[in-house]
């Protein structure tokens, strides 16, 4: 390979990496809101997003919803669903055990569910084409060429993180999640409701997977199997230190470049494994990841 | 009572080459071979409260493992069994090594997509795997014993099935099975005790690798071929299906949870669209009222309405 083509598979690389790397970004965040306030892996994360794609897609294309109103509709059941889900089946398994692997246990209960429910609505037997919402004419970056709806997901995914950002540092609610992130039980003797942030956390993770989706969505076919995304999204998260909101956003970003660079580069038939890869060599090298801090002991 | 029931389960299985067909053998072996998987799965779920989602790799690991030990270079079949569990229990305590480093649940995370890549890895290693197209199982050999239907193989399956029963009880007996729930129940205390929290939870997830891999190397003794799509991760959520409706944390719930949902989705494939839906509700549903499982909330029940 001379020099040239190195220099431009890099420059593409990097910059479709960030694109692809904003969306496992949001679902990284999304992962790991939900894991500081509950310490629980939500292994329905990728169902969710999925899910909400179909959502928006049977809105869209089957009911010819106008965009404006399909968009927020799609968030308002993604955000319900998950509240519902936190509040109902979550809030009974701890009642009846408590120990957190039943927690985790419960959310692969609901990966399942969402992915059967999808296949049965018959939507999710083919693979689907969602409707782009920008045009997907060309732009060059560099040497680096995109669309324009690569520009308007990259955007996108960035506002939602300051917007992130903006709620976490300076609301109330935001640093009440932070709050019960860090000491559940002083969270409580503050006056936070500890049940309805559970809630809220979980709506909101729901919501940031669902703009993912539909940010996504258009660039991929959707099949019922589109939720395995989550396994970059877990990558980008275990980068990120797991505990860590700017790390999952890094993380994000460091597994989208290094999946579009392996794909270039080495096979994009490779690019399964590299989740994998990418989660041992972490462990391997700085097993707390790039922004996490030591781990604390749970006392007994 | 325990007495009584070992003794139906010794009749049943006795019975059962002499009075039915083939393919209700052929389930038998299946459903051994589950149990098996399901005992694995019991030790670092029920008994460690840890988690390892790459059951169904480990067991291709030992189908493979086994399979080409015994096809290619003609082991005789104790050996290849063996292979495909020691093959397995390499792998997994490797990886059990690097991601219990920092946070249990890494362990969740590492197995998940590490099943994946293994799965992608069956796939598309054409030389070893055989790829897409499958691999050819040989009927195990034993000194010109030659397996080749399911009933020839029935009573070797149900050895090793027993076998690892009782191996299971003896590491459950054990200072091992004392220090795995005692990580369980708290690592504080455990370590306090003395007992080496890491380790024991890296002991635990190569043991039930190792279980995983055995139970691929009795698959090899009845099937006569593997396909890559049968060792996806619907096949971990069936195992862990099981281990869940007979009761996380008990040896015989793992094993009543092999059979009694073994024979539910072998009823469920009439359905398959209901089949996800199934698996994922009965999790749900089991976590939020039943977390010990379907016998002892049966027995609860029993219980509760003898005293009312």
């Amino acid at each position: 390979m001379d020099k040239d083509l190195i220099l431009l598979f890099l420059q593409q690389g990097i910059v479709s990496g960030m694109v692809v790397g904003s969306v496992y970004a949001l679902l990284a965040l999304s992962i790991v809101m939900i894991f500081k306030t509950s310490e629980v892996p939500n292994f329905a994360q990728g169902e969710i997003f999925m899910a909400a794609g179909y959502c928006a897609l049977f809105l869209l294309v089957f009911q010819a919803t106008p965009v404006w109103l399909a968009v927020p509709l799609t968030l308002v059941v993604a955000f319900a669903g998950a509240a519902l889900f936190r509040r109902v089946v979550l809030t009974q398994v701890s009642r009846a055990s408590g120990s957190p692997v039943n927690l985790v246990i419960a959310t692969l209960g609901l990966s399942y569910v969402l992915k059967g429910l999808v296949r049965r609505t018959g939507f999710g037997d083919t693979p689907r084409s969602f409707p782009a919402l920008v045009s997907t004419d060309g732009v060059m970056i560099g040497q680096a060429s995109i669309t324009r709806l690569d520009v308007a997901i990259f955007l996108t995914a960035l506002a939602v993180m300051a917007f992130l950002f903006c709620l976490f540092a300076y609301t109330k609610v935001g640093r009440a999640m932070r709050a019960v992130g860090m000491n559940p039980k002083a969270a409580r003797l503050m006056g936070v409701d500890l049940q309805r942030i559970h809630m809220l956390v979980w709506g909101l993770s729901a919501v940031v997977s669902a703009i993912a989706a539909l940010l996504i969505s258009p660039k991929i076919l959707m099949t019922a199997e589109m939720g395995g995304i989550v396994t970059m999204a877990f990558a980008a998260a275990i980068v990120g230190g797991f505990t860590s909101l700017p790390g999952a956003v890094v993380g994000g970003f460091v597994i989208g470049i290094a999946e579009n660079l392996v794909g270039l580069f080495i096979s994009s038939r490779a690019i399964v494994v590299a989740p994998f890869v990418a989660i041992m060599l972490v462990l391997i090298v700085r097993p707390q990841g790039l922004f996490g801090g030591r781990v604390a002991i749970k006392k007994v | 009572m325990r007495f009584l029931a070992i003794a139906v389960a010794a009749a049943v299985l006795i019975a059962l080459p002499l009075v039915t067909t083939g393919y209700v053998v052929y389930l038998a072996n299946l459903l051994l071979t589950f149990t098996v998987l399901c005992l694995g799965m019991h030790i670092v779920i029920g008994e460690t409260g840890q988690f390892s989602l790459a059951h169904a790799a480990f067991y291709g690991i030992g189908i493979y493992a086994a399979g080409i030990a015994g096809t290619t270079f003609g082991t005789p079949f104790p050996v290849s069994i063996l292979i495909g569990g020691l093959a397995a229990s390499a792998i997994g305590f490797v990886i059990g090594m690097v991601a219990l480093r920092m946070r249990d649940i890494y362990l969740a995370l590492a197995t998940f997509a590490f099943g994946e890549a293994m799965q992608w890895v069956f796939l598309n290693w054409n030389a070893v795997t055989g790829g897409p197209n499958g691999l050819r199982i040989a009927p195990a050999r034993l000194f010109g014993l030659e397996l080749v239907t399911d009933k020839d193989a029935y009573p070797f399956v149900v050895a090793t099935a027993i076998a690892m029963l009782v191996l299971t009880v003896i590491v459950a007996r054990a200072r091992l099975g004392r220090s795995f729930r005692a990580v369980r129940e708290s690592e504080i205390a455990a370590q306090a005790m003395g007992v080496p929290v890491r380790r024991t939870k890296v002991v635990a997830f190569g043991i039930s690798a190792f279980f995983a891999g055995i139970a691929g190397g009795m698959f090899t003794l009845f099937s006569t071929y593997i396909h890559p799509d049968s060792l996806g991760f619907q096949t971990t959520i069936l195992v862990l299906t099981m281990v869940v409706v007979g009761g996380l944390g008990s040896i015989g719930g793992a094993v009543g949870g092999a059979i009694a949902f073994g024979l539910i989705s072998e009823l469920l494939r009439q359905a398959p669209s209901f089949q996800e839906i199934a698996y994922g509700a009965i999790l749900i549903v089991f976590m939020m009222y039943a977390p010990k499982g379907l016998f002892a909330f049966l027995a609860d029940r029993f219980r509760g309405a003898r005293h009312a």
